[in-house]
């Protein structure tokens, strides 16, 4: 008999919730009549996320300390269930903001099967503990985005940003791999706790093989998080995806790219911090300055946010190479923000878009706040969390973020942040100024052409999420006490 | 263990990825690309398997058997991909796919 190692099913619930959604979205797909599949697969897809959600909460009660769950292979700790928790409830927001997007129905329930998985593949990766279940959360995600890009066939961006995204994508993990296979020679371990274990016993610390991997996976990691100088698929990818999977990309993806970016650093490459700390805030410093630089000059909404969110992830980057309990706390805290800002904020792009049945631009937001009073409210919420200011959590997350680099003794990282949190205004405030303040002179309004049937009626779904997703921002700064709390907890499990 | 040492393994490892790293980055047509990220990630599994044999222990050959259940997945999807650009007569070549402006 061969000796199998104890499962916590209980653990994995939030994974096979949503596996379970996509299992049931896909066999809506094949049985149910064309008209009916949408509402399923929405249905179905809606339910795993909801489950997911309330399943990571309840793990988040019942796991004061950490657990290993397969031989060492995931851990159940807070640090993940927190994370997992983002996730859903921005997969649950983007099946809101997703159900009005004009997509060809021949495909719907499997796009919704689609967002489980990739949902089930992000809930996955933040519990890894081993290098290989990290290379294949990786990949299980990233696989059903690469489709999810190119799922509206009709459109020809789409296509050529899933095929983009799959290439760069792929060159990534691969490089992520290599120094994997790199860092299991060194140390002759996998699993993250087993390779510190090694690395102290055999004195492995400038171990050029391990340095040398250690590299790679930060690189690897670095085009998942679409970190400067890893980002040069992001403003093309964003910009050609479907509007609903752009905000989930931005939001999911970005927190489980860097929630695990500060697992696997912390908790199997401790004795290298003098190292990484220094690489991971030279690649903040980039991403700060390209995507600021590159946000400033941007016409199309869409392609901003991109620029944005690579900013962001260089803010985001900042309390990780702090290396200590308050960036650990200063992370997870400003994730919650970020995420429903970022799929909030792509929803409104997503609902101008339905309008116009164009690319939305800072030209054609042009009174968007008067005409839709709740969206142009939203927006500009959006655009003050991301700038960092007061009534939302972002201007909590950003002092957090810059008080962890401070508590380091990086004085230079905080002005670096400050001055990019600055700059970052001009853009952000750009957007509100399109959608209230444009004189009428400088409109030079034309009269455009009217699609047959005139503008779509109000979508009470995506207004609903939009809603949801501006409470979020604005809850995050109410209760920023209990929130702070919690993400304390999630990060005491971490060995800091 | 016999054979040759395992440093040349490492370095037959590395050649395949630099190989493939470099037909990601140079080459043009998008089925050349899908076989230079192959070659990369055979690259990183000969590394694996090397090692595995090193310390003595499989971990490392499981994990290469199932990076080649993934890599065979996102060869999958990027061939249908290929296929649907195909079907709409966009030409194959990644420089000239450039709709979205790069």
């Amino acid at each position: 008999m061969i000796p199998r190692p104890h499962v916590d099913w209980f653990a994995l619930a939030p994974e096979l919730m949503l596996l379970g959604a996509m299992g049931f979205a896909l066999i809506g797909a094949v049985l149910l009549p064309r008209e009916n599949r949408r509402d399923f697969g929405a249905f179905a897809a809606a339910l795993g996320f909801a489950g997911a959600f309330v399943y990571a909460i309840v793990i988040y009660i019942h796991t004061p300390d950490v657990h290993s769950v397969i031989a060492d292979s995931v851990r159940r700790d807070r640090f993940g269930a927190l994370a997992q928790v983002i996730i859903a409830g921005a997969g649950l927001l983007t099946v809101g903001v997703s159900y009005a997007q004009r997509m060809r129905d021949e495909h719907i329930a499997e796009y919704y099967a689609l967002l489980a998985a990739a949902g089930a593949g992000m809930c996955f990766l933040v519990t890894a503990n081993n290098l290989m279940t990290l290379f294949l959360g990786l990949e299980w995600f990233s696989i059903s985005l690469y489709i999810l890009c190119a799922i509206d066939r009709e459109l020809e961006g789409s296509l050529e940003a899933g095929l983009k995204y799959l290439i760069i994508g792929s060159f990534g993990s691969a490089v992520l791999l290599f120094g994997s296979a790199l860092v299991y020679g060194a140390t002759g371990e996998l699993a993250f706790n087993r390779i510190s274990a090694a690395i102290g016993a055999q004195h492995l610390t400038g171990d050029a093989l391990l340095v040398a991997g250690l590299a790679m996976i930060i690189v690897g990691l670095g085009f998942k998080a679409s970190a400067a100088p890893f980002h040069m698929w992001t403003p093309d990818v964003y910009e050609g995806a479907p509007t609903p999977v752009t905000g989930f990309m931005a939001a999911a993806t970005k927190t489980a790219a860097l929630v695990l970016t500060l697992r696997v650093l912390r908790t199997a490459f401790p004795q290298e911090a003098h190292l990484w700390t220094v690489a991971i805030a030279a690649i903040a410093c980039a991403s700060l300055a390209v995507g600021n630089l590159a946000a400033l000059v941007q016409r199309s909404v869409k392609r901003m946010l991109a620029y944005s969110s690579i900013a962001q992830a260089g803010f985001m980057l900042i309390p990780i190479a702090a290396n200590n309990a308050i960036g650990g706390r200063a992370l997870l805290y400003y994730l919650i923000p970020y995420s429903v800002m970022s799929v909030g904020a792509f929803a409104v792009v997503a609902a101008r878009e339905r309008e116009l049945a164009a690319p939305v631009t800072l030209d054609n937001l042009a009174g968007m706040g008067w005409e839709r009073p709740l969206l142009g409210v939203a927006m500009c919420t959006f655009m003050f969390g991301f700038a960092g200011l007061p009534p939302t959590g972002g201007f909590v997350g950003k002092f957090y973020a810059f008080s962890a680099a401070y508590r380091h003794g990086w004085t230079w990282l905080v002005i670096v942040g400050v001055v990019a949190t600055a700059v970052s205004l001009y853009y952000y405030l750009a957007v509100v100024r399109a959608m209230y303040m444009r004189p009428a002179a400088e409109l030079q309004l034309t009269p455009t052409p009217i699609a047959a049937g005139g503008s779509p009626p109000r979508d009470a779904l995506l207004q609903t999420s939009v809603l949801l997703a501006l409470g979020g921002t604005i809850a995050s700064f109410v209760a920023v006490e209990p929130l702070i709390h919690v993400a304390k907890q999630a990060a005491a499990a971490l060995p800091f | 263990m016999r054979g040759p040492d395992v440093a040349w393994y490492l370095a037959v490892a590395a050649f395949l990825f630099a190989t493939g790293a470099l037909g990601v980055l140079l080459r043009r047509s998008p089925l050349i690309v899908l076989l230079s990220l192959e070659i990369m990630l055979n690259g990183a599994n000969l590394a694996l398997i090397a090692f595995s044999r090193l310390h003595g222990e499989s971990s490392g050959q499981i994990f290469a058997l199932a990076v080649m259940a993934v890599a065979a997945s996102e060869v999958v999807v990027g061939l249908g991909l290929i296929v649907a650009i195909a079907q709409k007569r966009l030409d194959l070549d990644v420089d000239k796919l450039s709709f979205l402006r790069g």
